[in-house]
């Protein structure tokens, strides 16, 4: 973990929706090949922090750097500085084919080969959509498509893989394979990955550090192990009253 | 019978002209959501391009073609670049999208009853000699109509499910934020589907202007467009191309049996008569908000 010279580095960032103001100077940094999580109730920020770094929303003021450099503004050029984002609510394109949705993860590559060797990298994580290749992503189930916006995500070959509320609206037992493959991409392909999530206690379980969201502030910083220590954090995020 | 196969022909090769201009108009509407008005006059633009080119600069009708389907892709990327970009860029409500698309309709249709006038011209090609099968006569300006309609149509579907630029329409006309994320430029899939808007408007508007007549007006038959999309069932591709044929097949029936007279009169009660026991259209799965 190089903390020195960190992969995303966010300083004093500030997002107003109109008059209100969403994130209120907001420090954060992922370093290469750390998972971070940043918790948060609703409404404190957490899907706005997502949307502001692969610039969907713009923000007011701060600095957003990555290897070094500044974020493009634009989203569509996001993806070709190596990160990918796999939207809250999973976002598939449901009347195309699987095949598709992963091409169009992958619509910044030039390179056929490539690209299909990825797909197949693809596969060997997530058999199943390699079953449901010419199936609409709209038939398959709610797992499914979660896999398929993880896979479709990786066409892309990010070097930092962001993730908003990977567990909405999943099973339990869908919610710790997902969970697995995250720290398996993390370990085994050397992906950096920054999540958002809700379910506090598996993403604080998975994580090396994390950030407690706030009402668009962070309140609380520290590795996963010492927030799920934190009395605060169980009786805020974990419903552990002592 | 011989008056049956002619007529069939004939609304063929309609439907394959009224395929083009619904597939244009569902285009645009399916990827910025809003009717692009300005079609209609885009198609008359590429109807008068072509006749003049013919006309006065005494080019072949190949060459007029060209000429027109460029100028005409060129008018639609730039009706694109300085009307609707710009508004799509401050997010502005679909209606004002609307109505900036009736203003560059009635601009270049004004333009062009300035230049030329309101009146009716025949287009300046020499009329093909009908083929004979036995005692059916057939047009040969409705098989090379229908025959090039048809063509196009299978590029067209060929660029939108065989591409990648095809799969950035795609991914596009379903979430368009989504689309960014993974890469897509929205302007670049703008002027994409711009370019193909002007390629479908210019080839319609020459093969109905050799079919009926040229005159700024003739962009009015779009409606008839937008009545098969309708018929068909709204936001599918096949089903445009299948009500189009529907509706020109009717069409020609209804002149060649009943009375030209009727034949607008036979278009709306059909789609009135479709409506009321397919309220989605005949292949439409859902309902749509469409204007």
């Amino acid at each position: 973990m190089a903390e020195t010279t960190p992969m995303l580095d966010i300083k004093d960032l500030v997002v107003h929706y109109g008059g209100i103001c969403a994130l209120n100077g907001v420090n954060l940094h992922v370093g290469q090949g750390e998972i971070v999580a940043v918790i948060g109730a609703n409404g404190a920020g957490k899907s706005t922090l997502m949307k502001t770094i692969v610039a969907v929303k713009s923000y007011t003021s701060g600095t957003i750097m990555y290897k070094g450099m500044p974020l493009p503004k634009e989203s569509y050029k996001v993806v070709s500085t190596g990160i990918t984002l796999v939207p809250e609510g999973r976002r598939i394109f449901a009347p195309l084919t699987v095949r598709e949705n992963l091409l169009a993860g992958a619509y910044t590559r030039w390179d056929r080969q490539h690209i299909n060797q990825t797909m197949e990298e693809v596969f060997a994580l997530f058999p199943r959509l390699k079953e449901r290749i010419n199936q609409r992503g709209g038939t398959l189930s709610g797992g499914e498509q979660q896999m398929l916006a993880v896979g479709r995500a990786l066409m892309a070959k990010p070097d930092l893989l962001m993730l908003d509320e990977p567990s909405l609206g999943l099973a339990p037992i869908v919610i710790d394979m997902m969970f697995e493959t995250i720290t398996r991409l993390n370990r085994e392909m050397g992906l950096t990955i920054l999540l958002v999530e809700q379910n506090a206690s598996i993403a604080l379980e998975l994580c090396h550090r994390a950030y407690v969201l706030k009402t668009g502030e962070i309140s609380m910083e520290g590795t996963g192990k010492e927030l799920l220590e934190d009395p605060r954090v169980q009786a805020s995020y974990l419903g552990i009253t002592s | 019978m011989e008056l049956f196969i002619q007529q069939l022909v004939s609304g063929i090769s309609i439907g394959a002209i009224y395929s083009l201009l619904a597939v244009g108009y569902a285009l645009v509407y399916s990827v910025y959501n809003f009717t692009n008005w300005a079609f209609d006059a885009f198609m008359a633009f590429g109807a008068f391009i072509a006749f003049t080119s013919i006309s006065s600069l005494f080019l072949p009708f190949w060459a007029a073609g060209a000429i027109s389907i460029v100028l005409t892709i060129i008018l639609a990327v730039s009706a694109e670049k300085l009307a609707y970009s710009p508004l799509r860029a401050r997010k502005a409500p679909r209606l004002f999208m609307m109505i900036s698309a009736m203003g560059v309709n009635l601009a270049i249709v004004n333009i062009i009853n300035l230049i030329y006038g309101g009146t009716f011209r025949k287009f300046p090609v020499d009329a093909l000699q009908p083929i004979f099968i036995g005692n059916v006569s057939i047009g040969r300006t409705d098989l090379v109509a229908g025959g090039i309609s048809f063509v196009v149509l299978a590029l067209l579907w060929a660029f939108l499910y065989r591409t990648r630029w095809g799969l950035g329409v795609r991914a596009s006309s379903i979430d368009i934020l989504t689309a960014s994320l993974m890469g897509i430029n929205n302007n670049g899939v703008a002027i994409v589907v711009f370019t193909l808007t002007g390629i479908l408007s210019s080839v319609a508007g020459i093969f109905y202007g050799i079919k009926y007549a040229v005159y700024p007006m003739m962009g009015m038959v779009t409606i008839k467009a937008m009545i098969a999309s309708i018929v068909g069932g709204l936001g599918s591709l096949p089903a445009a191309i299948v009500g189009s044929m529907i509706l020109g097949i009717l069409e020609t029936m209804v002149s060649g049996y009943i009375s030209s007279t009727y034949r607008d009169l036979f278009s709306f009660l059909f789609l009135i008569v479709i409506l009321l026991f397919f309220p989605n259209g005949l292949m439409g799965k859902s309902v749509e908000e469409k204007l």
